[in-house]
């Protein structure tokens, strides 16, 4: 049997040079510290990632978007067999996914991981988590029951007030004035061809960056002579311990989603009054808070407007970040960044929890 | 009935139990195998010469005093008050039948807190030989604090058809052994035993990953080896063990299994299936998760991956309890009483002369229908349903009209053999008129709007209600 296999893989290798990439990852190393256990989480997100494509396209092949939307989600949560797993891992694993990005995002910030060289890294990583929670917003019209409906509806008001090219926008993505079936069939598009069209080559290029550069070490690792960094094996060391994360990340979304399969509300009817404490998604609460502060602040389309402006401009220096905290001295400069990803951490934390509670 | 009913919005008392008993089952077992591995490392360090593992165990032994001693202590007396509150009749039926057996572990955990203390406090005060014999001491009087309540826990699903034969007459302390050793004791024990042995590993696995690998090499890839060992008898052994254990429980309760996975396609599987499911998956995930994470690569292993086991544990030790505790159902005492605290030879009984007319905290005097709903609810729901949240009777109702839950009532109250809700469900008792009210407040809960949690019971009309209201 042993014979078989290395005839097979001698065959293989002479083909497909199978070797070289054994000895390359033979030689990778990934750094050994306190902060190791960040790293796990970009293979976490990849995970769910990976999860979510083969849930989607176990998906598509039952769902059916425009009129019949609901009817075929209906049938895909009761009538298919193993269907509601199907789904109920497809919706627990996006969560998760988003879950899983953002810490890595955060853990990557506060190692610095995001200076020279890897500020490419660090930008298609912001850009895959904003499509990740695209996905997520598309995602979740598409059962159309009427909490997907309504909070649709919420979610497609802010487009609204960007001004001037607001309303149209707003149209362009509904399809029309209202969330409809139209709407349905474009967010289907973009859920199932566009984004994936797009997300797939920046992931691929994320990923090249990571094994271009390596992981990178937090400040104070950094600051230690060589001699005392330590670091271990890629193959088969550090892989062996990103699968059993995986493993476990299985475990807990597995929990998820036999213990609370996801649910299907009713079919969403546009006469109907909104459902009471409609929201859109966690992960847009804090967008949603901020907006709702300002326009409390400053009633009218002022107030929007301008939630709308420190929004963008502070996404803007998120995303900037590479460009103004760029060298590796444990300067001014860098504590002023630092003080800036607590800051952005803690208000989100602080405007989710707090939109929850005036819900 | 002779006791008030505990009213906990949202999460039900149910999950208070459940909540203050997970995390204490991962401290008691821990108790129990924990000792055992302190004693048994320290023995293995002395007879092998390895004098640096001493260090580490006494700073593990700091860490099993605390939590164990403070933590499971607290949280022991905090599931004696949940359980008191939320099923009284089940807890008043375990008090009086099981006084000796009470008075035993008592006994045994003043000796197992004693030693602990003692052991930590006589590292190096005392020697070797004497600081191993108490470390002895402490994991008997541990492991016997295991013995005896195991029997306890274990009745509750099976008492036996012994005890059952006297229950009621006054005589049932006579069968107090027959009781104890019930037919699932002996597997309960084991799977128990297996358990204590790997949480021992999974909690000296979180102390081992604090070792400086960087500095002491070859001590932390014996003891983190070492300790990953503990978890590997659990997870050959306790499959057999589960299958024995299956064995051993009434065909009701296999029935309630084999349904749920005859239906697993439909997502119609039962909850307790889907438990089972979740320890089997998580047990062998563990099992993997440390292989990779400790066994493999012991001087990287971190507390981030320490805490992913224990994770993992917890997982595990929460959906086993649950799975034992859903497994008992419709009884919170197999066959002797139902899981709304309604005695099984009660039934005729409460349904000639009437549940509240023998509920002793709710007021009489008045006829308000909703009123009288409500007490019902309170009495023969509310031990595993809530308004709005866990079990959400709203949400349960919700498609159902009067006459639906008048059917569904029905159901439950005449409990045919034929009844598919006897698998899960209590059975009701109440007088027609009882019911009806019962009827008639769930039909106005349903109706209720989403942002009132229950119905308005006019002023006028609360006569009959429990004592939170008096």
């Amino acid at each position: 049997m042993k014979s078989l296999f290395s005839s097979f893989y001698a065959w293989a290798d002479e083909r497909l040079g199978l070797e070289e990439l054994v000895q390359f990852a033979k030689q990778k190393t990934v750094p050994v510290h306190s902060q190791s256990f960040w790293y796990y989480w970009g293979g976490l997100s990849l995970f769910f990632f990976l999860i979510q494509f083969a849930t989607g396209v176990l998906l598509l092949l039952y769902y059916r978007p425009g009129p019949d939307a609901y009817d075929s989600v209906r049938q895909i949560t009761y009538d298919t067999n193993f269907g509601w797993l199907v789904r109920s891992v497809h919706s627990w694993a996006a969560n998760l996914m988003i879950v899983a990005i953002f810490v890595h995002m955060f853990s990557v910030f506060f190692m610095k991981a995001y200076r020279k060289p890897r500020e490419f890294g660090w930008w298609s990583g912001v850009a895959l988590l904003g499509m990740a929670m695209v996905f997520g917003f598309s995602g979740y019209l598409l059962p159309m029951d009427d909490l997907a409906y309504f909070a649709t509806k919420v979610g497609m008001e802010i487009f609204s007030v960007v001004p001037m090219i607001g309303p149209k926008l707003a149209d362009l993505v509904r399809g029309g004035p209202d969330v409809s079936e139209y709407t349905v069939h474009r967010f289907f598009a973009l859920h199932v061809v566009v984004l994936p069209a797009v997300f797939l080559p920046i992931l691929g290029f994320h990923l090249w960056l990571v094994q271009r550069h390596g992981n990178a070490v937090p400040p104070s690792e950094e600051a230690k002579p060589e001699a005392q960094r330590r670091s271990e094996s890629f193959f088969p060391n550090f892989m062996m311990k990103d699968f059993a994360m995986w493993l476990v990340a299985f475990n807990v979304l597995s929990v998820l989603a036999f213990m609370f399969p996801w649910d299907l509300g009713p079919q969403a009817d546009p006469l109907k009054p909104a459902p009471l404490g409609i929201h859109p998604e966690w992960y847009f609460m804090s967008q949603f808070q901020v907006l709702k502060i300002f326009g409390d602040l400053f009633p009218g389309t002022l107030g929007e407007i301008l939630g709308i402006v420190v929004f963008t401009a502070g996404l803007l220096l998120w995303f900037l970040i590479p460009l103004y905290d760029n060298t590796q001295e444990a300067g001014r400069r860098a504590r002023r960044a630092t003080y800036f990803g607590l800051f952005t951490l803690i208000a989100l934390i602080v405007t989710t929890i707090w939109a929850y509670l005036v819900l | 009935m002779n006791y008030p009913f505990w009213d906990v919005p949202h999460i039900g008392s149910g999950w208070v139990i459940g909540i203050i008993a997970i995390f204490h089952m991962m401290v008691a077992l821990f108790a129990v195998g924990g000792g055992f591995y302190l004693v048994l490392a320290e023995r293995k360090a002395l007879r092998e010469g390895h004098r640096d593992w001493l260090e580490v165990l006494r700073g593990h032994s700091k860490f099993f005093l605390i939590l164990t001693g403070v933590f499971g202590t607290v949280s022991g007396v905090g599931i004696w008050f949940a359980i008191g509150l939320a099923n009284p009749e089940g807890t008043s039926a375990l008090i009086h039948n099981f006084v000796f057996g009470w008075a035993m572990e008592w006994v045994f955990f003043i000796v197992e807190l004693t030693t602990a203390a003692v052991y930590y406090y006589t590292w190096g005060r005392v020697s070797d030989e004497l600081h191993v014999k108490v470390g002895w001491l402490y994991a008997a009087a541990s492991f016997f604090t295991l013995v005896i309540i195991n029997g306890i826990l274990s009745f509750m699903l099976t008492p036996g058809d012994a005890w059952l034969a006297v229950a009621g007459t006054g005589q049932e302390a006579s069968r107090f052994w027959q009781a104890f050793f019930n037919p699932t004791y002996w597997p309960n024990l084991i799977i128990r035993c297996l358990i204590c042995a790997s949480l021992a590993g999974v909690w000296a696995l979180v102390t081992c990953s604090r070792i400086d690998g960087g500095k002491k090499p070859e001590l932390k890839t014996a003891m983190v080896r070492w300790s990953a060992k503990w978890l590997l008898p659990t997870f050959v052994l306790l499959p057999l063990a589960f299958v024995w254990y299956l064995w051993t429980v009434p065909e009701s309760q296999r029935a309630l299994l084999q349904l749920g996975i005859s239906t697993i396609g439909m997502g119609m599987f039962t909850q307790v299936t889907r438990m089972m499911l979740v320890v089997g998956l998580t047990s062998g995930v563990i099992v993997v998760v440390t292989y990779a994470f400790a066994w493999r690569s012991p001087l990287e292993f971190n507390s981030g991956q320490a805490l992913a086991v224990m994770l993992l544990a917890l997982i595990a030790t929460a959906s086993g309890e649950y799975t034992r505790e859903t497994l008992r159902k419709p009884y919170v005492i197999g066959r002797y009483m139902f899981s709304n605290g309604v005695r099984v030879a009660s039934v005729d009984k409460l349904n000639a002369e009437g549940y509240l007319a023998h509920s002793v905290w709710t007021r009489r005097g008045g006829d308000g229908k909703l009123a009288k709903g409500e007490a019902m609810f309170r009495g023969q729901c509310m031990a595993c349903h809530t308004v709005n949240g866990y079990r959400s009777m709203k949400r349960l109702l919700a498609d159902r009209n009067r006459e639906a839950i008048n059917n569904l009532l029905t159901l439950l109250h005449d409990y045919k053999p034929d009844s598919p809700y006897r698998a899960f469900m209590p059975h009701m008792a109440g007088t027609k008129e009882e019911v009806e009210a019962l009827g008639d407040y769930l039909a106005a809960l349903t109706a209720a709007p989403a942002s009132s949690e229950k119905p308005k019971v006019a002023e006028k009309q609360t006569p009959v209600t429990s004592l939170g209201k008096l």
